[in-house]
């Protein structure tokens, strides 16, 4: 390991009314992965942004390359060699990948106007490097996939030549096959002396490329530790501040009726092609696959968001057709959607008006709404969810990644539709918040709805479901029992479609 | 509730900017024109408020949901135009006012559906020219006047001291105020202007939802087009097209915002009060009427910065 190249000393972040981050230290190598771990709300991306010159702290000073620095903002700091890769990613969805790289320092021909041929030679090299090169980079981004956009931006931060990366949460939308290639580029970057900052949530990827990791909590630096020297219970423990041996909670399904029966069903586009599964009253059925896979696809198609081109849908033995969401959730049909923030919230609407989005012509029949009996069932979900806020008209988009997605649940579980669709539901919030979902989907399976779980991760899919269907190219291609459970066997039908031999 | 409850309450509503606005307007106003505050000249800026408020109650509807209607004023003139001919021919002017709302619905039918497939503003900006060009086939390119008092009593009567136009104005304002902010109907548009996409996914039928706000801004762009007749005893094709942008204006003052999700029909009154406050200041200076312009587009600016920097000191407090 090579020698310190950015130490901050007693950094102490103040935001209104509460520390954001309290006297804390941290340093970073050369050719170090240093990951930052802690809830959300615990300082990891505020700390990240102190560095990356975003935020200025009032107390402690970084040094950086052995001088004191202080950074006037981001465009200070990238051009000193400290550039970022946030998890929202920040491209201009308009652009290509090449006009994105190279925004605001575009090369220009002798005439003066634009050399895209030189800046898409260049931004195909980029790409080649990284393992992209499937990447069209004349297609506008926003046509890309959330993780080639991902792969963009890694590559825009790469093009800086920079001595210190930031990743905030990068794997959290790409597929394991485009995580292999990002930890290659990791690796990579690693051994020419870069060092690298990783924000992530992900504990079973630290031992693949992590030196080091600091674990924040309320805004204070709990221990450093050397990637071999703790286990992940104890990363946790240190997280939470409690102790938590127990994550996942499955109980036993007291129910046998089937619930929600879908026979060979196929959508118009094409991304499910014949899925049939059966879900039974009191279960929580998985549905696994790489991105992509057309996991969420059946979902959609299930929910009537997405058009069904053939197939049947049983719901407790009668036959349904939902052609809208409105119509699906009359039948009894609910799906958490993947991204809250498009998806699932209307962020600047308050949390009690979102509560109630589902289920305003439910709860009013009478066509008038009482602004007291919408705000007394806010409070309801907010203590039974245990939302942390101050107040259930404050808008959404100031909750944590955590609360927001509990307010997306109390929106559905205002509703109580039989059949739930979970999709992602813990992804990109922290230890202490996948916990209480957890408990909450456990909760309302043995209560007797039928859940189906989309997930990417493997643990949490293994450890909450009672069956599991892994969808491969549209296809299904297996179904598992808990009892048959291995990550071997779910990856290989997850990647290649089948069971080897 | 006592007094200072009641001041908190205003502080935190969502008009509490337009409302400043407005109170300091007033405040110039008495003490620029010594002829302002008088029972009135009140009576009168409600009168000449009505039609403008009408119309912006029914748009505010439509901008609440982030779409917009620039068809407004057009659409009152044509719905005009085509009462003030229906009554010519001798047609029962309850009936021909009835047809006329029913024109109205239409024409917002037209509209939603337009805007279900183009952007609102282009969708609307092409029916305006529309509902111009209708209006001159309508009146073979001429001015009808000397209508039944039956029915020009809907725009210039009087029920005590109060002017009928301010009662209607009035009622409609009310109507609206109840659709918008204590039933499903006004919660679903609320729900879509603010994330389209979050609306669908949370079982609301969107198209449905679009459709009426622009059906209920069409009624009223049609009532108000009948009472402009009225009002004036006669009917010209031209004479809606004044209010199109100032409709958009009175809402826009009021703090409803063009991106949808935000704003509401108190806003819009206040926004509505402010615009014809202003004309009818400058009136009583003597304010040549060409000077005027300038005047309005420049309050217009300084109201709606001061309603946007406001609002993002406030939510800047809220976030910490």
């Amino acid at each position: 390991m090579g020698k310190t190249i950015l130490t901050a000393k007693h950094i102490t972040k103040l935001f209104p009314g509460m520390k954001a981050l309290d006297d804390v230290d941290f340093d970073l190598q050369e050719g170090e992965v240093h990951i930052l771990v802690g809830e959300n709300g615990a300082g990891k991306s505020t700390l990240s942004k102190c560095i990356l010159g975003a935020y200025q702290a009032e107390e402690g000073e970084i040094i950086y390359q052995g001088e004191p620095v202080k950074f006037s903002g981001t465009k200070d700091a990238l051009a000193r060699g400290i550039a970022a890769v946030y998890q929202e990613n920040s491209l201009v969805p308009y652009l290509n990948a090449a006009q994105n790289i190279f925004l605001n320092r575009e090369y220009r021909t002798a005439a003066g106007l634009l050399d895209s041929k030189r800046m898409e030679k260049e931004a195909k090299d980029l790409l080649v490097s990284l393992n992209c090169d499937y990447i069209n980079i004349k297609k506008p981004v926003k046509m890309l996939s959330t993780a080639e956009q991902q792969m963009v931006e890694i590559a825009k931060a790469l093009s800086f030549k920079p001595k210190i990366i930031v990743f905030d949460e990068p794997t959290s939308s790409l597929s394991d096959r485009e995580v292999e290639s990002l930890f290659e580029q990791i690796h990579r970057m690693k051994a020419e002396g870069i060092g690298i900052i990783y924000v992530s949530h992900r504990m079973q990827e630290f031992p693949l490329i992590g030196d080091r990791i600091t674990v924040l909590r309320d805004g204070r630096k709990i221990r450093t530790v050397g990637i071999n020297d703790c286990t992940n219970e104890e990363l946790v423990n240190m997280m939470v501040g409690r102790d938590v041996s127990q994550v996942y909670v499955r109980s036993e399904n007291p129910y046998k009726e089937e619930a929600l029966r879908v026979d060979n069903l196929y959508d118009r586009s094409g991304r499910v092609q014949g899925v049939s599964m059966v879900v039974h009253k009191g279960e929580i059925v998985g549905l696994a696959g790489l991105v992509g896979a057309g996991r969420t696809e059946t979902a959609e198609t299930i929910f009537g968001i997405r058009p069904m081109a053939s197939g049947e849908i049983y719901v407790y033995g009668k036959k349904v057709q939902p052609k809208n969401p409105k119509q699906a959730a009359k039948i009894g049909i609910g799906l958490v959607s993947e991204d809250r923030k498009t998806q699932g919230l209307a962020l600047r609407q308050s949390i009690a008006e979102n509560i109630e989005a589902v289920s305003w012509e439910k709860d009013f029949p009478g066509f008038f709404v009482s602004g007291r009996k919408v705000e007394e069932r806010a409070l309801k979900y907010k203590d039974n969810l245990r939302i942390m806020t101050t107040s259930v008209r404050k808008a959404c988009q100031y909750l944590s990644g955590g609360n927001q997605q509990k307010v997306v649940l109390g929106k559905w579980l205002n509703y109580d539709p039989d059949i739930l669709i979970f999709d992602e539901p813990t992804r990109g919030i922290d230890v202490g918040a996948k916990m209480e979902i957890y408990a909450l989907m456990d909760k309302l399976a043995t209560e007797g709805k039928a859940i189906i779980m989309i997930s990417s991760e493997l643990p949490e899919i293994i450890g909450m479901t009672d069956c599991m269907y892994v969808m491969h190219e549209g296809r299904i291609s297996g179904k598992l029992d808990r009892s048959e459970y291995s990550q071997e066997r779910i990856g290989q039908l997850m990647m290649i479609g089948q069971e080897g031999e | 509730m006592n007094a200072k409850g009641l001041f908190q309450r205003i502080r935190e509503s969502k008009v509490y900017y337009s409302l400043i606005g407005l109170i300091a307007l007033l405040i110039i106003s008495s003490v620029a024109a010594p002829n302002f505050l008088s029972l009135n000249n009140f009576i009168t800026i409600f009168r000449q408020a009505s039609i403008l408020l009408i119309l912006s109650a029914g748009l505010t509807a439509v901008l609440v949901t982030g779409n917009m209607d620039l068809s407004v004023g057009a659409t009152a003139g044509l719905i005009g135009c085509i009462v003030a001919q229906l009554i010519k021919t001798g047609m029962n002017v309850a009936v021909a006012t009835l047809i006329g709302l029913m024109i109205g619905a239409l024409v917002g039918v037209c509209n939603g559906l337009l805007a279900g497939i183009l952007p609102g503003f282009v969708a609307t900006y092409a029916t305006n020219w529309v509902m111009t060009g209708l209006g001159i086939v309508v009146m073979h390119g001429q001015v009808i006047y000397d209508l039944p008092p039956s029915f020009t009593q809907l725009g210039v009567g009087y029920i005590g001291p109060i002017p009928n136009l301010v009662i209607f104005a009035t009622i409609v304002v009310v109507i609206i105020y109840i659709l918008m902010s204590m039933t499903t109907f006004g919660r679903h548009l609320y729900q879509y202007g603010a994330n389209p996409l979050a609306a669908r996914y949370a079982a609301v039928s969107v198209r449905t939802v679009m459709l009426s706000a622009y059906i209920l801004c069409g009624i009223c762009a049609g009532f108000a087009g009948m009472l402009m007749t009225a009002r004036l005893n006669a009917a010209d094709a031209a004479m809606g097209s004044a209010y199109g942008m100032q409709t958009v204006a009175a809402a826009v003052v009021g703090g409803t915002s063009l991106a949808g999700g935000e704003g509401g029909i108190l806003g819009t009154v206040i926004g509505a009060l402010i615009l014809t406050i202003i004309v009818n200041v400058m009136n009583l200076l003597g304010i040549p009427s060409y000077a005027q312009g300038l005047v309005v587009g420049a309050v217009i600016i300084g109201m709606v910065l001061f309603d946007i920097n406001s609002r993002i000191r406030r939510e800047k407090k809220l976030d910490a």
